[in-house]
């Protein structure tokens, strides 16, 4: 057995990993990027993070490998990105560990430290977004905590880059706790005959035996692999025996005999002076959440997006780059260059022709999309850094009740406006795999992506504002049916709506430069490619005189039951791939005056409802599973075609006039 | 109890409730439903309402003749009954033990409207005073029942009328920006239990309320939240 009782130092070796952990939203991300120089997503708000991330550090001459994970409440986790970090804990090699903390929130901070104490392993404590206690006038006698808990402590500011040398110095001294807590009679003799069963572990058998207790159900497998089934039964007859003895469940009476000990030590370590809460932050982020007030306020920023995005990308900077960049200079010149240096036909309408490499995939990436992802994100970096989503999900809550969600399903939602495939990953915050399969149902349905929307809204803005509105309420009236529906098809329940409001903070400039240049990084690697694939595959369809035939074959949906020109159905097959090519296909179509008002309306309604792209797709695959995948795809297609074919029927059986 | 004083109370809170509805009629529906049985009712009715009397609960019933059309029955023509002060005072206790009981099986236990029902009109004839005295403080001397009748004062109430506060309120009703002590929770489940403990919200602890609509929002420490109103209904706070 280990015995770190008597808190000997445990120095940090070449090649050693260290984990950050600590409570969602207090700047692991930060410190991660600051320790390793690579940049992860850093936001203002909680569940960021949801995989771990690893990069290499090289600090005082040492190589290390630094883990960041999701941010935790609670050693014993309640839902998947929790889970993770948990177990990263429990693996091998991850002995090496910074708590990063809050310094305003040190209750919630110590916590998990009491839980990493409990465990043995060695680590340090770092009091993060320091000035913040501060203004608020806290103030932490770290000498006395550093005493109490027998782990060094170091104060940073990470977004500023302040402590950073404090915290590489206190990296050499890495210390297990003494502390121990005493859970008391009946726990602790409970506790000792569980810990007396358990093997050993990278944690100490008193973590393992407190979680077991606690009844962690993640906690199974671990237990059958390294456990017989007689010690299994026999752990479970006694935290039976012990439950008996609680009205509570033993989960929170342990959780809540660790805040008792919590609040006697912050008793002895804090020192608040009562100030006035008040502030910009404070009366802007009551004014974001106001039943009344919160309303003018999102239409305000909704509507700074349509101008910046809508008229200022898909507008000003489209036409920029597609008629003067790429119609004046580059594809003339590309054409002009290709012919000269290439004989081959073949290759010629391969690079610059109707369905060319350069003439098509490139144009479209980079002309018609890129400016618009590009102002998009920005606006996005904004939300996001400010801590406004979070209070989206407050005014939001009733609106996700009825899809069987809560507000906090508005953070994949909203992410999902910036990227589907990325917005997968984040449904991990929400707690029950109802909700998350939900919201993946829906990402993959209704929430076009940054690339998309701009398409449409630059097409839309073409036609009119009743066209906009019509597009938004169909899309936004299929997001609410189908979820209601699936809230009702699909089993299990949801969950309760619990979201921490992180501060409304000014959004640092140099942060929102560099998530939006790593953004744009990752757009042109993940769609480029696939923009040329399409090219490729409609290329050789329309070579080989297949298109043609496709055309055809494809005829009665997309002429007789959507009403289009059958030209649309090239936009369609690449929507398959991605459903910003295809609309971008349908954007390029509706400039040359092939498509009339209501095809406009009908065509972007129907491609919305595609799955976003293959990407989506194998993100789904991966998140799901393929039997989930498959059937979301197998519903969704045919759907949208659906939904595209009665809102045709509709509108024209109306005549409306858009 | 005897059975003749567990009717008399019955009829006693009728003739309570129809007061306060305005009707100074006995309708049939308080009785029993149906009207089949009305002739052995009405004599029901009317030795009931001689017991009264003869134990001076009841001083007068004046005549007052049923109107046309009203769902009721004659009772020799003769309906209005006053209450002598005792009857009063006793109507009035049992209306209070009932209204009370409803309240802390709806809020506190969360019954459905049946049981809630059948389990006040059990309740009201069992609960001592001082009982119903610790019922009423817990519940921080409710003004209304949950069907928005009003629950009629007593001393308890009146003694909380000197430093106004509530002993226990739900979080939702606690007034915006003030700040409460969580003395316990009442969740539904588990899993919300453990979700609020995490993020510290345990007895003991000082949280604030911001905001009612569209969302709760309280703030525990530095921490600011939103919560669903069911919630912040399961946690009882005693005003800091």
């Amino acid at each position: 057995m280990h015995n770190h009782h008597k808190a000997k130092e445990v120095p940090l070796k070449e090649g050693e990993r260290v984990v950050l952990v600590g409570n969602p939203n207090v700047g692991k991300s930060a410190i991660f990027g600051l320790l390793t120089g690579s940049y992860v997503t850093v936001s203002n708000y909680p569940g960021t993070t949801v995989e771990i991330t690893r990069g290499a550090a090289h600090l005082n001459k040492k190589r290390y490998q630094v883990i960041d994970t999701p941010g935790v409440n609670n050693l014993l986790p309640l839902s998947e990105d929790e889970r993770v970090t948990r177990d990263i804990l429990l693996s091998e090699d991850s002995h090496r560990i910074v708590q990063v903390i809050d310094s305003k929130n040190l209750r919630r901070g110590l916590l998990i430290s009491l839980q990493l104490a409990e465990m043995e392993l060695p680590f340090l404590l770092d009091l993060n977004m320091e000035d913040e206690a501060r203004s608020r006038g806290i103030t932490i006698d770290t000498d006395r905590l550093t005493q109490i808990l027998g782990v060094g402590t170091v104060s940073t500011v990470a977004t500023r880059r302040k402590g950073l040398d404090r915290l590489v110095g206190g990296l050499s001294q890495l210390r297990a706790s003494s502390l121990r807590i005493d859970y008391g009679e009946p726990i602790e003799s409970s506790l000792r005959q569980v810990v007396e069963l358990l093997p050993q572990a990278y944690i100490s058998r008193r973590a393992l035996g407190l979680m077991l207790l606690a009844g962690d159900e993640s906690l199974k497998g671990w237990l059958h692999q390294n456990l017989s089934a007689a010690a299994i039964e026999k752990i479970e007859a006694i935290c039976l025996s012990l439950q008996e003895k609680f009205s509570h469940p033993l989960s929170y009476v342990i959780t809540e005999i660790r805040l008792r000990w919590v609040d006697s030590i912050l008793s002895q370590v804090v020192a608040a002076e009562k100030m006035e809460r008040s502030s910009w932050g404070t009366t802007l982020g009551q004014w974001s959440t106001h039943p009344i007030w919160g309303i003018p306020f999102l239409l305000a920023i909704l509507y700074l997006t349509y101008r910046f995005v809508g008229v200022f990308g898909a507008g000003t900077l489209v036409n920029f780059f597609e008629q003067t960049l790429f119609g004046r200079y580059v594809n003339p010149a590309a054409i002009r260059l290709v012919k000269a240096a290439i004989p081959l036909p073949f290759l010629q309408e391969l690079l610059v022709g109707d369905y060319g490499l350069i003439t098509m995939a490139l144009t479209y990436a980079i002309a018609i999309v890129f400016p618009i992802v590009g102002t998009f994100f920005v606006i996005f970096g904004l939300m996001e850094d400010s801590g406004y989503l979070p209070r989206l999900a407050v005014m939001s809550n009733r609106v996700f009740k009825v899809m069987g969600l809560n507000g906090k399903a508005v953070l994949p939602m909203v992410l999902g406006l910036g990227c589907d495939t990325m917005a997968v990953l984040t449904t991990r915050i929400l707690e029950s795999n109802k909700e998350r399969l939900i919201v993946i149902l829906l990402l993959a349905l209704g929430v076009p992506c940054s690339a998309q929307l701009g398409v449409i809204l630059g097409m839309l803005g073409g036609v009119s504002l009743k066209a906009t509105i019509l597009w938004s309420f169909t899309v936004v009236a299929v997001i609410i049916a189908v979820g209601f529906l699936a809230a009702r098809v699909l089993p299990g329940k949801g969950s309760d709506f619990i979201l921490e409001l992180p501060p409304l903070r000014l959004p640092q400039i140099s942060n929102i430069v560099i998530k939006t240049a790593a953004r744009i990084e990752w757009y042109l690697k993940e769609a480029v490619p696939l923009f040329a694939l399409g090219t490729l595959f409609l290329f050789f369809l329309n070579w080989f005189g297949l298109l043609k035939a496709i055309e055809e074959l494809a005829s009665p949906v997309i002429s007789g039951l959507l009403g289009l020109p059958t030209k649309a159905t090239g936009a369609f097959i690449v929507g398959f791939l991605r459903r910003d090519y295809g609309a971008a296909g349908l954007y390029a179509l509706a400039k040359q005056g092939q498509l009339d008002p209501i095809q406009v309306v009908v065509s972007l309604v129907t491609i919305t409802l595609f799955v976003p792209c293959i990407a989506n797709f194998f993100m789904i695959v991966k998140e799901k599973g393929l039997k989930v995948a498959l059937a979301m795809a197998g519903f969704i297609f045919p759907f949208a075609i659906l939904v595209g074919g009665m809102l045709n029927w509709l509108l024209r059986w109306m005549q409306v006039q858009l | 109890m005897s059975y003749e004083l567990y009717e008399l109370d019955e009829l006693l809170e009728h003739i309570w409730t129809a007061r306060e509805d305005g009707q100074v009629l006995l309708q049939e529906e308080i009785l029993a439903p149906g009207g089949e049985e009305a002739a052995a009712l009405e004599e029901g009715v009317r030795q009931g309402l001689l017991l009264l009397r003869e134990r001076d609960l009841s001083v007068r019933e004046a005549a007052t003749p049923v109107p046309d059309g009203v769902p009721g029955f004659r009772v020799e023509g003769l309906m209005e009954v006053a209450l002598s002060p005792e009857g009063e005072r006793r109507a009035r206790d049992i209306i209070r033990r009932h209204r009370l009981a409803e309240l802390l099986f709806t809020e506190i236990f969360e019954l459905d409207e049946a049981q809630v029902e059948s389990g006040a009109c059990n309740f009201e004839h069992l609960l001592s005073p001082k009982v119903i005295e610790s019922v009423c403080t817990f519940l921080g001397h409710p003004r209304r029942c949950p069907h928005g009748k009003p629950i009629p004062p007593d001393e308890c109430c009146n003694r909380f009328q000197v430093d106004i506060q509530p002993l226990v309120m739900r979080l939702c009703d606690l007034p915006l920006g003030e700040e409460g002590r969580i003395v316990f929770i009442t969740p539904k489940h588990h899993a919300r239990l453990d979700r609020l403990s995490a993020l510290g919200l345990i007895p003991g602890s000082v949280i604030r309320l911001h905001q009612r609509q569209p969302s709760y929002v309280i703030s525990i420490g530095e921490t600011d939240m939103a919560l669903d109103k069911e919630i912040a209904r399961e946690i009882y706070v005693r005003k800091a």
